[in-house]
């Protein structure tokens, strides 16, 4: 168990312009679960194969427990890793699979079969103890990968989107096991996935990546009501955020209504945003149409249009059922919850509480 | 900041410059020592004859011996009729080895007849008979149809060892054409040819491409058939080259470059088509 | 459109549900092309060898028309058992072979580890190792027998001398190791590729989860690598087998048969058209060995190997 520490760490792929990780600054607490999250293309998974001793730094250092790793070769970093395609070996059994961590680490044998079925009776593996990966469904080489894992008491789990190639079902379920034993072993945690929902469900912090670049690292609730910028706030929600361009002098204007908000932080306001849930549908100052309406029954989604400032933009507000309204009605839309101010920089200056 | 060195490091964690020069090193010397009765072969093949067989360096460097074995003299092989026996030989086998094994490949491998292991089986079994045991019932017969010394009996011939090799590896490279593709083939209509060429072959196409290769190079480079069911004035490369042996004076040099010309087309082939070779091999040649 | 599809249906095309002759004709169809010849080709002359093995066919080569020759039965088949010669060139034969297939695999496995890292130059030090391959099997022999292993001209001579070591006579003193090496350095580029192959079908993931796991490079070759490559081992003993149990060129060329290099195949060209003339006893010496060959490898596909076993498609 230890702290990991990113420092100014950086990598550049040999012949691309770009670095794919750019000078990562990031402090993980001991027994810490950080999420890692962003789009593809985003840095998240070198950031952590950096980690892993898989990819090499260009500038930068990273630390394990306090001790420089930068140059330290993978087996010797005391980490375990599990891997998106979950990398079982293929000629190995499941027990053998599970094992093998320990093998090359001079484990006697009694030990190693004994860690091996208690990570086995954790993870409802023990029936396929002796079953080949080929043999095996996708769900049960995922919890094959984790077993591997969690044998050993490595200093860092490292995980790469573990859950991305399982069912949504099944993700969803796994999803909370995963959390459950991670607290219970208390060991630390990276954590990369490009589904923000994993991310927001599962992190003690998540750290937002965008093009090698960290966006915003804080506790899910801080990233929700608080997004560093504009890519973190339309990055994290589902839906998206409702953002509107909000440029010019003076107060606020919505589809051309006031909506009572002077503040243009100095000429310098270039977009605002709300929440869904932010949104009313029924009365309020601003004209609007309805789309359509999604009604999943625990909430309805509402999708609406409005001309603002000349244009045709979609709002989606959030709404209890039961909702009445159907398409092409034409209803009176407020927001009454928080709204984000822009400036030109697309960072995040002030927010309004309603 | 990266600083002034803007390009991404290609050394893995943990590896040295030093060890992966080092490696380097030891693979050239490895390459060289590997290649040199090749090369001292070539430098031979630019020696005098009294040089060759001295291996002296006196009279330098010339190109004397390859004239030497352009221009034939009487009752010897030449070389332009040879190279054009073995191209045209060569080439029309490989073809026709091609056009059997690849609808044979598609009877094995995309939709297989019931005994598909049996009939492989068979295809490398007839392999098993020494070709120098058949060689006289075939004789018998080519004497009787006039083959003997004809392009024909050869071309036959070589279609025959190399038609198993063919249909085993275009077979495995078959195998991996994706289900689906076949499937929606299948349910549009598609014949068997058209199957072939537009959805089968630009997958295989490396292996296949491997395959036909290494037909060109067993059938170029094949010796007893040529020596035995040709006479002497009308053969193919290999005959043309031992008739560079000779049992008077030095001959070195002279073999020397009979030798390099001989084999410098599938060589170059070779060369050229190597990493081909390697991705078709590794795309499925063992399935 | 009930008359279009009627008009569709009353006109059957081979391959249709219902003709029971169509869906399995079509799948035979494209071999038939393939198999035919092969029979043709290969099965006559066997098949002309299982006469001749019955009788005591011999002849000059300057007349082809047979002398009258009478039906001996086995006698040609129990003179074999007899034949220590025979005998001495099957344990030639499989020396020989066995030595090959090992060597080559083994100096081809090295080779592929070598080539599978990157350095500078790795192309063209792989095209250097994949030469001798492509080189006629008689240049090959040559190549050796007058450059290097000539005690006339021989380099290897030279730099025994040089080295302070007496001449060595390769070939006479030792023909077997001599052909050995040529048949070696002309395949071992073979079994390289095919090793390449192999090597370069690992994923790269499981080799990284083995590095994350603790295991040292030898480690990985060890536990993954090697069984991993089995198939391909397989594949190479086995193509390399049937190629060079054949070998003929090179004992042409360098030794002309004699005690230590008569293999198989050469013993029965000298006892057919090598000089001996004598087609009916050369043909039962072929037909042995050409049922000991199919027993070996029938043993060797279907039981050891699995490289046939783990398919059926529909």
């Amino acid at each position: 168990m230890a702290s990991v520490s990113y420092v100014e760490a950086t990598r550049l792929y040999p012949g691309t312009p770009d670095p794919a990780v750019n000078e990562l600054n990031l402090d993980i607490e001991d027994g810490e679960l950080l999420v890692l999250v962003g789009p593809s293309g985003s840095g998240k998974s070198t950031a952590l194969r950096m980690l892993a001793g898989l990819e090499p730094l260009d500038a930068g250092k990273i630390l394990i427990g306090g001790n420089d790793v930068s140059s330290i070769r993978p087996r010797d970093r005391d980490i375990a890793m599990v891997f998106q395609s979950y990398a079982l070996y293929p000629n190995l059994d499941v027990a053998a699979n599970m094992g093998f961590a320990l093998k090359q680490q001079g484990v006697p044998k009694h030990e190693r079969v004994q860690r091996v079925r208690e990570a086995a009776r954790l993870l409802d593996l023990e029936p396929y103890l002796d079953r080949k990966p080929r043999n095996l469904s996708g769900g049960q080489r995922q919890r094959v990968a984790m077993g591997r894992a969690i044998v050993r008491h490595p200093q860092v789990y490292l995980m790469d989107e573990p859950l991305s190639n399982l069912d949504a079902k099944l993700r969803v379920q796994t999803r909370t096991e995963l959390v459950e034993l991670q607290q219970r072993l208390a060991v630390t945690t990276v954590y990369v996935t490009h589904d923000q929902v994993e991310a927001m469900t599962m992190g003690d912090r998540v750290a937002v990546l965008r093009d090698g670049f960290l966006q915003q690292c804080d506790s899910p609730s801080t990233l929700y009501h608080a997004p560093a910028n504009l890519f973190v706030a339309g990055f994290i929600g589902s839906p998206a955020m409702n953002m509107l361009p909000a440029s010019g002098a003076g107060p606020l204007r919505i589809a051309g209504a006031d909506v009572g908000i002077a503040d243009d932080l100095g000429g310098e306001r270039a977009t605002i945003g709300f929440r869904p849930e932010a949104v009313v549908v029924g009365e309020g100052p601003i004209a609007a149409r309805i789309r359509t309406a999604e009604d999943l029954g625990s909430e309805v989604f509402v999708h609406l249009v409005i001309d603002h400032e000349g244009e045709e933009r979609r709002v989606v507000a959030k709404v209890d059922p039961p909702f009445s309204g159907s398409a092409d009605d034409n209803v009176a839309i407020g927001i009454r919850g928080s709204i984000h101010l822009f400036d030109t920089a697309e960072a995040r200056r002030t927010t309004i509480e309603p | 900041m990266i600083g002034s060195r803007q390009r991404g490091s290609r050394l893995g964690v943990g590896e040295s410059r030093a060890g992966m020069i080092g490696l380097g090193v030891a693979a050239w010397m490895i390459g060289l020592l590997w290649i040199f009765p090749v090369g001292w072969t070539l430098l031979t093949s630019f020696k005098t004859e009294q040089d060759a067989s001295a291996q002296t360096f006196h009279n330098g460097l010339t190109v004397g011996r390859y004239s030497d074995v352009s221009h034939s003299t009487t009752g010897t092989l030449s070389l332009s009729a040879a190279f054009t026996n073995s191209l045209v030989v060569v080439l029309v086998s490989t073809l026709i080895v091609m056009l059997l094994a690849l609808p044979a490949a598609y009877a094995l491998a995309i939709r297989p007849v019931p005994k598909w292991r049996d009939v492989l089986f068979f295809f490398i079994s007839t392999k098993f008979l020494p070709i120098v045991a058949s060689i006289f019932p075939i004789y018998v017969y080519a004497e009787k149809w006039n083959l003997i010394g004809t392009r024909t009996i050869l071309i036959v011939l070589y279609i025959a060892i190399n038609l198993p090799l063919a249909i085993w590896m275009t077979r495995s490279f078959f195998v991996e054409v994706p289900r689906e593709l076949i499937e929606a083939a299948e349910i549009d209509g598609t014949s068997l040819l058209n199957q072939l060429r537009s959805v089968i072959l630009p997958i295989a196409a490396p292996g296949i491409a491997a395959t036909a290769l290494l037909c060109v190079i067993f059938a170029w480079n094949e010796y007893f058939y040529a020596i035995q069911l040709n006479f002497a004035g009308a053969s193919t490369m290999p005959q043309w080259v031992i008739g560079n042996v000779s049992t008077r004076g030095n001959f070195l040099a002279k073999l020397s470059a009979a030798s390099i010309i001989a084999c410098l087309p599938v060589v170059l082939a070779g060369w050229a088509a190597q990493k081909r070779m390697i991705r078709g091999l590794s795309m499925g040649a063992i399935k | 459109m009930t008359t279009a599809a009627d008009a569709t249906r009353s006109a059957p095309r081979k391959g249709r549900v219902g003709d029971p002759f169509g869906s399995a004709w079509r799948r035979r169809a494209p071999l038939l092309p393939a198999l035919v010849f092969a029979i043709l080709i290969t099965q006559l002359p066997f098949l002309v060898s299982i006469y001749y093995s019955f009788t005591n066919l011999k002849d000059k080569t300057q007349s082809l028309i047979p002398e009258p020759t009478k039906f001996v039965g086995i006698d040609n088949y129990k003179a074999i058992f007899s034949d220590s010669f025979f005998r001495q060139a099957v344990w030639t034969s499989v020396q020989m072979t066995v030595l090959s297939v090992v060597l080559s695999l083994l100096v081809g496995t090295a080779f592929a580890l070598l080539l599978d890292r990157k350095f500078f130059g790795q192309g063209i030090v792989r095209t250097l190792l994949i030469t001798p391959f492509l080189l006629m099997p008689v240049v090959a022999a040559l190549i050796w027998k007058q450059q290097m292993f000539s005690s006339l001209f021989g380099i290897l001579d030279k730099v025994l001398n040089f080295l302070g070591f007496s001449s060595v006579a390769f070939i006479s003193s030792h023909p077997l190791a001599s052909i050995v090496t040529v048949l070696v350095w002309q395949w071992t580029p073979f079994m390289m590729l095919i090793m390449l192959a192999g090597l370069q079908s690992q994923p790269s993931d499981v080799i990284e989860a083995a590095g994350v796991d603790g295991a040292t490079s030898w480690g990985i070759f060890r536990q993954l690598t090697l069984p991993h490559l089995r198939r391909y081992l397989e594949l190479g003993a086995l193509l390399g087998s049937i190629y060079i149990v054949q070998a003929f060129d090179a004992i042409d060329v360098m030794t002309g048969g004699g005690p230590g290099s008569t293999n198989v195949p050469y013993f029965v060209y000298e006892e057919s058209i090598g000089g001996g003339f004598r087609y009916g006893s050369a043909s039962a010496y072929a037909i042995v060995v050409v049922v000991f060959a199919i027993v070996i490898a029938t043993f060797a596909l279907r039981v050891l190997s699995g490289l046939l076993k783990d398919e059926d498609r529909a």
